[in-house]
């Protein structure tokens, strides 16, 4: 099933499958990209920032750039 | 010429810039900005050259103060060379600033750095392959212990500015 990072739910996991734009060039540079596998961490609360895990590290997310990423979540 | 240290957020940066420069360090504070970045001074084939600590980065497209002041003292020290500072066990995002700096026509030097944590991670690079691949000296690092500082500082000679196109061609060949 596909949706936006930021509704992914704790410990889901998936794959990318698209980045808006003028986003991509943002998260290049902390190992996001199409086609790689990224894990929910942790959610903040108050439209806080959100933390995946990619390749063994973590990266957190303003919610702005998580609605950007369009991930295929696995069931 | 000048030695410029960059790479991501917690790398280990300032910890290369303690061992490189030793403790006279001066605390530089960017016109208009809160950033601050230390400079240095370290022997090199007994010359005294001025290091940068720059703020860390995780490309050249600034999306916040500190990462705007790198990318401006990055080109306002067009004769320098860049040691590359990468965390072992974040390969990939280190990679991609390292190529954009090579992609700017800067000698690079790379350092993968916590080359002992990677380890314990089972993280595992081919240094001599990658440094094959991207024909800029590679050299694995301990900064909290010193290991490699020595190779690292001998290599920083041997950077010379790469063209993108022919690490292509080499990932290709």
């Amino acid at each position: 099933m596909r949706k936006k990072l930021s509704e992914m739910d704790y410990g889901e996991e998936g794959v990318v499958k698209s980045i808006e734009g003028d986003l991509r060039n943002k998260v290049a540079g902390m190992g996001i990209r199409v086609g790689v596998r990224l894990k929910m961490a942790t959610k903040q609360p108050i439209k806080g920032p959100v933390v995946v895990t990619v390749d063994r590290y973590s990266v957190s997310l303003g919610l702005g750039i998580a609605d950007g990423i369009i991930v295929e979540v696995e069931e | 010429m000048k030695i410029l240290l960059m790479g991501n957020p917690n790398v280990g940066k300032s910890a290369i810039f303690n061992r490189l420069t030793g403790a006279k360090v001066i605390e530089s504070n960017y016109p208009g900005t809160t950033v601050d970045y230390t400079r240095g001074y370290m022997r090199l084939d007994d010359e005294d050259v001025e290091v940068i600590d720059v703020p860390g980065t995780f490309s050249l497209e600034p999306k916040d103060v500190a990462e705007e002041v790198a990318v401006k003292i990055l080109k306002e020290n067009r004769d320098s060379v860049v040691v590359c500072i990468i965390d072992s066990t974040k390969l990939e995002r280190g990679l991609y600033l390292a190529l954009e700096i090579i992609e700017e026509g800067y000698p690079v030097v790379i350092a993968l750095n916590m080359w002992d944590i990677a380890k314990e991670k089972s993280v595992w690079i081919d240094a001599k392959k990658l440094e094959r691949v991207l024909g800029v000296p590679v050299v694995p690092t301990i900064a909290v212990s010193g290991e490699g500082i020595r190779e690292l500082v001998s290599r920083i000679k041997e950077a010379s500015p790469v063209d993108i196109e022919r690490i292509v061609r080499n990932l290709e060949g």
